[in-house]
């Protein structure tokens, strides 16, 4: 009977901060998109679903800033995912072969650059690859290798190749070390006895390093295309979404049309619909990583 | 002798990524020390010639860059932050792991819903209710909401799970209260998964960009980060030297803590539970 009081007392701070800062604003959200919602006028009334039709169907511009979001949000998911998820497998193996003493060193400095914030990260990378006064454009033609600037950061594709770069220099340590904590739960009697030249590597790699790491690649790839889809810091501070429109990604899309458009209707409408893209890969990666367990 | 020089061709290839991934982080540092027309025009990461004068200016220059104000600002709503999402979610995944607390079940569910829903998704409604009761530019705003850490709650109630009550128990039978219990028994063991939350917690508010521009308009109540974003965003800020140098300060105080708190982070990796 006791302890039945002291629990209610222990979680109801949590309670009461998960319903304040989380289910009240989450539901008020669903309202809002439900409704014809400005920032400056507040609700004028109840819409049903047309903002989502809106969004969704038509020639509105809601309709094609969307898609445009979604779209460079995709190229950019595009981009930086397979560099996300092998490049920082390699990176593991990597440190998995190299000697004991070494590993802690190496894997700080790979990991490092995740401690950063993304403002950091931008106006690094903004300076280093500008077109005029950039470093890396300076230092390329000092040695030859290129005559003229090249626009890493005015022009496309090479906007994305920037974009890429920045992103993947910040991220890539996280992914990483879930590989390295899941090599080192590897049996090493496993693969204590193999050698390690070229083709009986990449054997081992395929009978007794990958299916161990399954769960976590199907994992990681799942959480670096969420990542992704979230993405916002680095084009809304290195781009601003430019050159024109074409690295505006679906966040930047959301707090224009609310910040800038006022319409926080439509805005929440856009929210919902990510988040369900989202939720949907979520629950993708759970399924996928089950399946893989009961199969083993 | 074969496996010696694939030895020292992976150390070589590690030593090359390690520059790359250096690098940035070099150019961001000597860039600091150089002057306007040296840093333009630079083709070598080392000045030419050493000056301070960036962060002269930075520091002089309260107006457009008050850096201290943004430190302080940012030492307060990480520090209250990390406190309170702490407590309260040691708090709870205690009751739920060990109590009996109504409705345990909806809770754990929703606790698993609330993670796989991005947080983004009530980012705009709750600006909108700061707004509307005058809590825009304020320290509430970016603190109140670490208090519903979903994922610390869970990640510390897992690791309850695992751990034996067997101790807990004695210390109720030997008449200790739940407190003493709470903070002599449970709390010595979450420790590692404690600190871990804590260190992500923390890095996670410093360097939190899109909620606290939403919320935060006023240069005095900027956090270091996202003072940082308006310098970069500024459009008079053409000095490379200028903008590395306050890049520095921001970057600074994380590192530190980051390289103290790594093996940490890295145990962190281990106990979330991904297998």
């Amino acid at each position: 009977m006791k302890k039945k009081s002291t629990g209610l007392l222990f979680i109801t701070p949590f309670i009461l901060f998960f319903m304040l800062f989380w289910l009240i604003p989450f539901i008020y959200g669903i309202v809002m998109s439900l409704s014809k919602y400005s920032l400056i006028m507040g609700n004028q009334g109840f819409v049903g679903f047309s903002n989502y039709i809106k969004i969704l169907v038509g020639d509105s511009m809601y309709h094609n800033s969307f898609l445009l979001g979604l779209k460079n949000t995709v190229i950019f998911t595009a981009c930086t995912t397979p560099f996300l998820v092998l490049g920082s497998l390699g990176l593991a193996l990597l440190l998995d072969r190299l000697p004991d003493k070494c590993k802690g060193i190496f894997r700080t400095i790979y990991f490092a650059s995740y401690s950063v914030s993304v403002t950091a990260v931008a106006a690094v990378f903004v300076w280093l690859m500008k077109g005029n006064g950039g470093y890396l454009n300076n230092l390329m033609m000092n040695i030859g290798i290129i005559k003229k600037a090249v626009p890493w950061m005015e022009q496309q594709p090479f906007v994305w190749v920037s974009l890429t770069v920045a992103t993947v220099w910040w991220t890539i340590g996280y992914n990483m070390m879930l590989f390295v904590n899941a090599l080192n739960e590897i049996d090493p009697q496993l693969y204590e006895a193999s050698a390690i030249d070229g083709a009986r590597y990449w054997k081992q790699f395929r009978y007794i390093i990958f299916p161990g790491i399954k769960n976590v690649f199907y994992f990681v790839l799942m959480t670096t295309i969420i990542a992704s889809f979230n993405v916002y810091g680095q084009p809304r501070l290195m781009t601003k979404g430019g050159p024109g429109e074409s690295t505006k990604p679906v966040i930047m899309v959301i707090t224009s049309t609310i910040m800038d458009r006022n319409d926080l209707g439509i805005g929440s409408a856009m929210t919902l619909l990510m988040g369900i893209v989202i939720v949907i890969c979520s629950i993708g990666q759970y399924f996928l990583t089950k399946e893989k367990e009961e199969l083993r | 002798m074969k496996k010696n020089i694939s030895k020292i061709l992976l150390l070589m290839m590690a030593c090359i990524i390690a520059y790359l991934f250096l690098l940035p982080l070099l150019f961001m540092v000597f860039t600091s020390f150089k002057g306007v027309a040296e840093s333009v025009t630079s083709t070598t990461l080392l000045p030419k010639e050493w000056t301070f004068e960036n962060y002269i200016e930075l520091f002089h220059n309260t107006d457009t860059s008050p850096v201290i104000q943004w430190l302080i600002n940012t030492a307060i709503i990480t520090i209250c932050g990390t406190a309170l999402r702490i407590t309260t979610s040691v708090l709870a995944a205690y009751a739920l792991a060990r109590l009996n607390v109504a409705g345990k079940k909806i809770i754990l569910i929703g606790l698993i819903w609330a993670m796989a829903i991005p947080e983004i998704v009530t980012y705009f409604p709750l600006f909108y209710i700061f707004k509307q009761i005058g809590g825009l530019n304020t320290y509430w705003a970016l603190i109140l909401p670490s208090g519903s850490g979903v994922m610390c709650i869970y990640l510390i109630y897992n690791f309850l799970i695992d751990f034996p009550k067997e101790l807990e128990e004695a210390g109720l039978v030997e008449g200790a209260n739940i407190f003493q219990i709470l903070w002599h028994i449970v709390l010595p063991s979450v420790k590692p998964v404690v600190i871990t939350q804590a260190f992500i917690t923390f890095l996670g508010l410093y360097n939190s960009y899109l909620w606290p521009s939403l919320v935060i308009n006023k240069n005095e109540t900027r956090t270091i980060t996202l003072g940082i974003a308006a310098l970069v965003l500024g459009e008079n800020y053409t000095n490379p030297g200028m903008m590395m140098a306050s890049t520095v300060v921001s970057v600074i105080p994380v590192m530190i803590i980051f390289i103290f708190a790594n093996k940490y982070i890295v145990k962190g990796f281990t106990h979330s539970g991904i297998k």
